[in-house]
């Protein structure tokens, strides 16, 4: 026996159709269902005002714990400004001591640059003994503009722009990352995430995914 | 009625999670006190009895105070929020599965909402109603309160949950005929 709604009855209850819209055999059907959604309770809940004061006590505790202020301060994303006054000659001086420096650390024996496994998504090659570039691909024909925030930038969405390969409708970039695990998201359009299709993704504890790249001295590891 | 996402209040989210996260832990108390409230009314429905409900939103609270840090948005601090007390239900409901303790909504939170025409077929619709509610799958449970319990629209639930508006409506209906198959008492 059909217990079912009518699919035009169904549209009612969505608030796509009126009941006069109905057909006239399907009236009686449609009147019941609004008397069976209209009875869901809108009463507004009031929790007792003891959560306040609950949370309150949890949230101090937590808060005066060493090993919790350690860790709020370490993870704590903050702007941090530096100004500098220099004579111009100083910054070519600095420039080419850089330089030096940077020559010097690649012609080391066994830092020379690989060209490691990788997936889809990434692309790695050695930056310095600490870290690798790591290259970022996503394939968003339809995206006005695209970012890559995660760990190793406090997830902060502008800090590094994807730019379009030509038309292609593939967004790229390469950034040196520290030896380790990190986790990241695309931004598409400065709002919404986007998890890196080639890449594993783990929960970030809030119902959403992030992706997870694992950076060795070996390259990537997807 | 975009119930779920909103500011009340002199400062805004961002503002507040800002100083928290600057060291003014006292200022988390205008957050608790904004959305102590504000999402009750889901929890206990999800839930289907307002103590369990009550642990849940203290529960969520302490656990986004512990992770503000990670809130990437915090001028969107309330649907971040609401996304913590929605997966405290779930977990909560799995718990109670696995424990093979159902859901029941026999306590003081469904206690007759105020008719003023104190019609008792009608407080026993709506009685029946939340009984019934406990017998959709959680995810159904989901749509058919933030919809027609919240005042949502599909495109607005899409956003909270991250499901896509067809696979709502598909929630969305089976729940229709699943209730109707339940209520057949009360119709």
């Amino acid at each position: 026996m059909k217990t079912g709604y009518h699919p035009l009855v169904k549209r009612l209850l969505d608030g796509e159709l009126t009941l006069a819209g109905l057909p006239p055999e399907l009236r009686a059907e449609g009147e019941e269902a609004l008397r069976l959604v209209g009875a869901a309770d809108r009463t507004p809940v009031a929790l007792s005002a003891a959560v306040e004061e609950r949370v309150m006590a949890v949230v101090r505790r937590h808060a005066a714990s060493p090993v919790n202020r350690a860790w709020r301060w370490l993870n704590t994303p903050r702007d941090v400004e530096v100004r500098l006054r220099v004579r111009p000659w100083t910054l070519w001086a600095g420039a080419l001591a850089a330089a030096a420096g940077l020559a010097l650390l690649l012609g080391r024996p066994g830092a020379t640059p690989v060209t490691p496994e990788r997936g889809p998504g990434t692309q790695a090659r050695l930056a310095t003994r600490d870290s690798m570039l790591v290259r970022f691909v996503l394939y968003a024909p339809s995206a006005r503009r695209v970012a890559v925030a995660g760990t190793f930038n406090q997830w902060d969405r502008s800090a590094a722009p994807l730019v379009p390969a030509g038309t292609s409708g593939v967004w790229t970039t390469t950034l040196a990352l520290p030896i380790g695990q990190h986790q990241y998201a695309f931004v598409v359009d400065g709002a919404r995430w986007v998890v890196d299709p080639a890449a594993p993704a783990v929960d970030d504890g809030f119902g959403r995914r992030n992706s997870v790249v694992a950076v060795t001295a070996q390259g990537t590891h997807l | 009625m975009g119930v779920l996402l909103g500011l009340e209040g002199e400062a805004t989210d961002a503002e507040v999670v800002g100083a928290v996260l600057a060291g003014d832990v006292e200022r988390y108390a205008v957050l608790v006190r904004r959305y102590r409230d504000r999402y009750a009314r889901y929890a206990s429905r999800m839930l289907g009895s307002r103590d369990v409900a009550e642990d849940a939103v203290q529960d969520a609270l302490v656990r986004a105070f512990d992770r503000l840090a990670d809130c990437r948005e915090p001028d969107k601090f309330a649907g971040w929020l609401f996304l913590i007390l929605r997966n405290r239900c779930y977990a909560e409901q799995r718990r109670r599965q696995r424990q093979e303790r159902p859901l029941d909504s026999s306590d003081e939170l469904f206690a007759a909402p105020d008719r003023p025409d104190g019609e008792y077929e009608q407080v026993e619709r709506a009685h029946a109603l939340e009984r019934a509610l406990q017998h959709l799958t959680p995810e159904q449970r989901e749509v058919f309160v933030l919809k027609h319990t919240e005042g949502l629209a599909y495109e607005e639930i899409a956003g909270v949950t991250g499901a896509t508006v067809a696979s709502l409506k598909m929630r969305m209906h089976r729940a229709y005929d699943r209730l109707r198959e339940l209520m057949k008492e009360h119709r």
